[in-house]
């Protein structure tokens, strides 16, 4: 097979997987269960085989397919990796797997429909960031909503339906906008180029004068914000989070949340290159609020899923950060950091439902003392918060560095030129790494140290599938925070490329 | 006129025809309900089939000139109109007792495929009175209760109403212009005068009326709750879409102008806007799928608001979504001991866990309806919206948009309440349905195929 098909096999995989779980005949749980893990190992296995082979010299698309799909309107079926995607599609085949495992003693009710619902959701997630059509990428990032739905509202906690609801309909407000813009864009193309197509590449010859940009940059702007989330738009999620059964937690977390910033990486910015620059000191303010703003709050939670959710406001701030810097460090550096952060709060929030799997409460006063009565567990705990503090050697070093690096170098002759905002925004930003320290050690410090606590005791420390999970996360932990050349060598070209396209203006009659 | 002409061109009515004819002998005879069952549908099949063979073998002819001229496209929708009653069809197997049901459908689909024909006013007069009067009767039928009398003559009513304000706009055409065809109605909207203006606005009303079009919308809700679940799917999808596909040749090809622009697009707009808010707080499947049918009206006469040339193909291709989707969810609903208790929402609590199946399809269902991708609504939508935006009304396209996220609460409800929802207690499961289960897979694969191939059932439409 080619690597192409492979790429499809990767794609559609998970479809194959619900196919499966369907002719499994119900209350085989265990039989589902290793069904799951095997299709989720596969398409791991068939990932990693395209990211070794994945050539990082090649500028564009690699391992290609385009299809008509509605050939009237320029519809194609068409995906491929590039160096956009290929970390996030490899982050989103990692962590598939674990989520898998984490849930099986966590779910015992409809068991079938829940591992038909996580592959869906990885299928659509893995759609989102493969797509390299427009109207695919609209159908795939709208239908990841519907499993998620699904995740927190059957599996979720207390008030699980009030958080589902509220997720779907944040989303969905989001995505409404954006297809009035999508359709709008694609029809502005045809009139003024004749080229009725929905490509990616074709979309970047689009000429719009600049109070057009403007608003289609807000409407997509506002989809891919509440993704994000950026504050304002993030209040949804702790409710989300907070709700979800682990294994959505991880999901949302450690995937969904960078189809907010790979969005604005990927379209937002280089398809409105002049509205994005006009609007990059709110943005980047907005960005620079997310990170002080989210460790703020993250810094007074009781509920320990609360503090890994507004945590996460706080590290994909920097993603924003970096990614508006347009410095080439700053862009690669926002890459490594959403899939460090993926990483991170993937683990942090699988430790989370371990725990809670034994004590059945989040309650950050429940617990202290930890590490005597979990050692285990308390290592990976330490390895993890550390991570996420963004300790040298780690992932979140290399991602939170370069991106500070990176808006500093953009800052300082805009500083010079005397515009100060830039380096005083920066500087805030900065502020959130000692935020950071803070309430993750806070965090810690209460749930580790201190007279030992803990609901429901005597505690097991974690079973060899709860260290084999968490072992694999803290060794890619480290493989990214120790090894970044790699990967931010696959991510060179696209951060070029990036780069070029928000920095070239598109107004009306500017050269093609 | 050749006898040739007048037999092939409208083989479809000719056999609906004959299916009436041999279902009344069979009623005559008394032999029972099994026999005039397999009548319609063999009928009913036969004549969209050879709808749908005609269109594909590019027929076009006019048998009697002025009058009824079929070309594929209206064959086309013929086909579709007539296939969305197979699946009503097969559902009703297990709720009717006499053949009254399946005369009276065929009776109403000669008229749907008429009015799809029409080239002149008193032929769509025709068609538009010979669907809606057995439709009257279908409601009330095998359901005697109190509200049911009520809400048919409700419906009765209004519909008279609406009949009278489409002569009435008609006689006013056929004052200024001495013409009773149809082409007439589309000079007349860009008229300047008050005569053809106020026959123009007649009309308009008369099939917003047809359409439940806010505020003309009220007997909607009523009548499809009073109806068995079988007539609501009718009404819902054959009726709604022989009404909107009639209102496409009625306006032809005309750009709509000020100030009936406003009127075509700030009605729908509240039907949008009202149908989905109001269809939140509905008890029952029946009643949601009302207000649900109301918002969707809205959608289809935005069509109205995009270029002339696309207007056949983006309301066609709504229509089959939406149709097909409706279909689907009437037919999956679980049976119970009484058809008034089988959509109520308190009864669907946990369906996931007593009929796995049913649930799955009726979730399907409401995500499609809903406009979310990848099921079939989306593309339907997207493509009204994009002849809307090509059209250059882009505030309308927007708010249109928005209004139609209002809409994502109450499908979404339904799948809370079957999935997420504590059960409910309900004494022991109602026959099982294996016809209509039938149908709603029937209906799904169909979905499926349009959501796979898009693009191909769009280049023939």
């Amino acid at each position: 097979m080619s690597d192409a098909g492979v790429l499809n096999l990767v794609l559609f995989l998970p479809l194959l997987g619900v196919a499966l779980l369907v002719a499994v005949p119900a209350g085989n749980g265990a039989l589902v269960r290793a069904l799951s893990l095997a299709v989720m190992v596969v398409q791991l296995a068939l990932t990693a085989w395209l990211y070794v082979r994945f050539d990082s010299r090649v500028a564009g698309l690699q391992f290609e397919t385009r299809l008509p799909w509605i050939a009237a309107w320029g519809v194609s079926y068409q995906i491929g990796l590039d160096g956009y995607n290929v970390l996030l599609v490899m982050l989103t085949a990692f962590l598939g797997p674990l989520v898998v495992a984490s849930a099986f003693t966590a779910i015992t009710k409809d068991v079938k429909l829940f591992y038909a619902m996580v592959f869906a959701v990885q299928f659509a997630m893995m759609g989102t960031f493969l797509a390299q059509d427009l109207f695919l990428f609209y159908v795939f990032w709208e239908a990841m909503m519907i499993p998620m739905f699904f995740l927190i509202g059957i599996w979720g906690g207390e008030r699980r339906i009030y958080a589902t609801i509220k997720f779907v309909l944040y989303t969905a407000f989001g995505s409404i906008l954006m297809l009035a813009a999508v359709i709008y864009l694609v029809w502005s193309l045809q009139k003024t180029t004749g080229i009725a197509s929905f490509a990616f590449a074709d979309l970047v010859k689009s000429r719009l004068p600049l109070d057009v940009q403007s608003l289609l940059l807000a409407a997509f702007a506002l989809s891919f914000a509440i993704k994000v989330p950026i504050v304002p738009l993030h209040t949804w999620l702790p409710d989300a989070h907070v709700e979800a059964p682990t294994a959505g937690s991880v999901i949302l977390a450690g995937v969904m949340l960078k189809m907010g910033t790979y969005g604005f990486m990927k379209l937002g910015f280089p398809l409105f290159p002049d509205a994005t620059h006009l609007y990059t000191p709110i943005l980047m303010t907005l960005a620079v609020v997310s990170i002080v703003y989210g460790a703020c709050l993250a810094l007074v939670q009781d509920d320990i899923k609360k503090i890994i959710a507004y945590s996460s406001i706080s590290h994909l701030g920097y993603v924003m950060l970096g990614l508006l810097s347009l410095e080439l460090i700053g862009i690669q550096g926002a890459v490594i950091q959403m899939v460090s952060h993926g990483l991170v709060a993937g683990g942090l929030f699988l430790m989370v439902g371990m725990i809670y799997e034994r004590c059945h409460t989040r309650e950050l006063r429940a617990y202290g003392g930890l590490a005597k009565l979990l050692p285990v567990y308390s290592v990976f705990f330490m390895v993890l918060t550390l991570a996420s503090v963004g300790l040298p050697t780690t992932s979140g070093f290399t991602g939170e560095f370069l991106v500070l690096l990176g808006a500093f170098r953009a800052a300082w002759p805009l500083h010079l030129a005397g515009d100060n905002l830039p380096l005083a925004l920066t500087a805030v930003a900065v502020t959130g790494v000692v935020l950071g320290a803070l309430y993750m050690l806070r965090f810690a410090l209460g749930f580790l140290y201190g007279a030992p606590a803990a609901p429901h005791q005597p505690l097991v420390d974690l079973g060899a599938r709860e260290k084999a999970i968490l072992g694999v996360i803290v060794a890619a932990v480290f493989a990214l925070g120790l090894f970044p050349d790699g990967p931010m060598q696959k991510t060179e070209l696209a951060a070029a490329s990036y780069r070029q396209l928000v920095s070239t203006s598109r107004l009306p009659g500017s050269p093609p | 006129m050749n006898a040739n002409a007048v037999l092939t061109a409208m083989l479809p009515e000719h056999l609906l025809l004959l299916g009436i004819v041999v279902a009344i002998g069979v009623e005559i005879a008394g032999q029972g309900r099994k026999l005039s069952f397999a009548v319609a549908l063999a009928t009913v099949a036969a004549a969209s089939i050879a709808a749908a063979l005609l269109a594909l073998d590019g027929y076009a002819a006019a048998p009697f000139a002025g009058q009824f001229s079929v070309t594929p496209a209206t064959l086309l929708v013929k086909a579709m109109v007539l296939a969305f009653a197979l699946p009503v069809l097969l559902m009703s197997r297990d709720d009717f007792e006499g053949g009254e049901f399946a005369i009276l459908l065929m009776s109403s689909l000669y008229g749907a495929c008429l009015m799809q024909s029409a080239d002149s006013f008193p032929t769509l007069f025709l068609g538009l009175e010979l669907m809606s009067l057995p439709v009257y009767v279908l409601v009330l039928l095998a359901y005697q209760r109190p509200q049911s009398a009520e809400a048919a003559l409700k419906y009765l009513v209004l519909g008279g109403t609406a009949t009278a304000m489409f002569l009435m706009g008609a006689s006013l055409l056929y004052g200024t212009t001495g013409s009773l065809s149809l082409g007439v109605f589309a000079r007349a909207l860009a008229a300047p005068d008050s005569l053809s203006r106020a026959a123009v606005v007649l009309i308009v009303l008369a099939f917003f009326l047809k359409a439940a079009i806010v505020p003309f919308h009220a007997w909607a809700p009523d009548a499809y709750e009073a109806a068995s679940v079988p007539v609501t799917a009718y009404m819902a999808t054959v009726v709604k879409a022989a009404v909107l596909l009639a209102v496409v040749r009625l306006f032809g090809g005309a750009t709509l102008t000020s100030p009936l622009l406003e009127l075509v697009a700030a009605l729908p707009l509240l039907s949008i806007v009202w149908g989905n808010l109001a269809a939140m707080r509905q008890p029952s499947l029946r009643r949601m799928i009302a207000y649900s049918s109301i918002a969707h009206a809205g959608y289809l006469f935005y069509a109205l608001l995009g270029d002339p040339a696309g207007r056949l193909q983006a309301v066609a291709f709504y229509l089959l979504a939406y149709g097909l989707l409706n279909l689907l969810a009437f037919a999956a609903l679980p049976a119970a001991a009484d058809d008034r208790e089988r959509d109520r929402f308190d009864n669907l609590r946990g369906l996931f866990h007593r009929a796995p199946f049913a649930a799955l399809m009726l979730g399907v269902a409401m995500l499609s309806l809903a406009g979310i991708p990848p099921f079939p609504g989306f593309v339907a939508k997207f493509l009204i919206f994009r002849n809307v935006m090509a059209a250059g009304h882009t505030t309308y396209a927007v708010l249109g948009l928005i209004g139609s996220y209002l809409g994502i609460y109450f499908y979404l409800r339904v799948i809370q309440v079957m999935f997420m929802s504590p059960d409910a207690a309900v004494a022991g499961s109602g026959p099982s349905r294996p016809v209509a289960v039938g149908a709603s897979l029937a209906c799904l694969a169909a979905a499926l195929l349009l959501v796979v191939f898009p693009g191909w059932v769009i280049a023939r439409m």
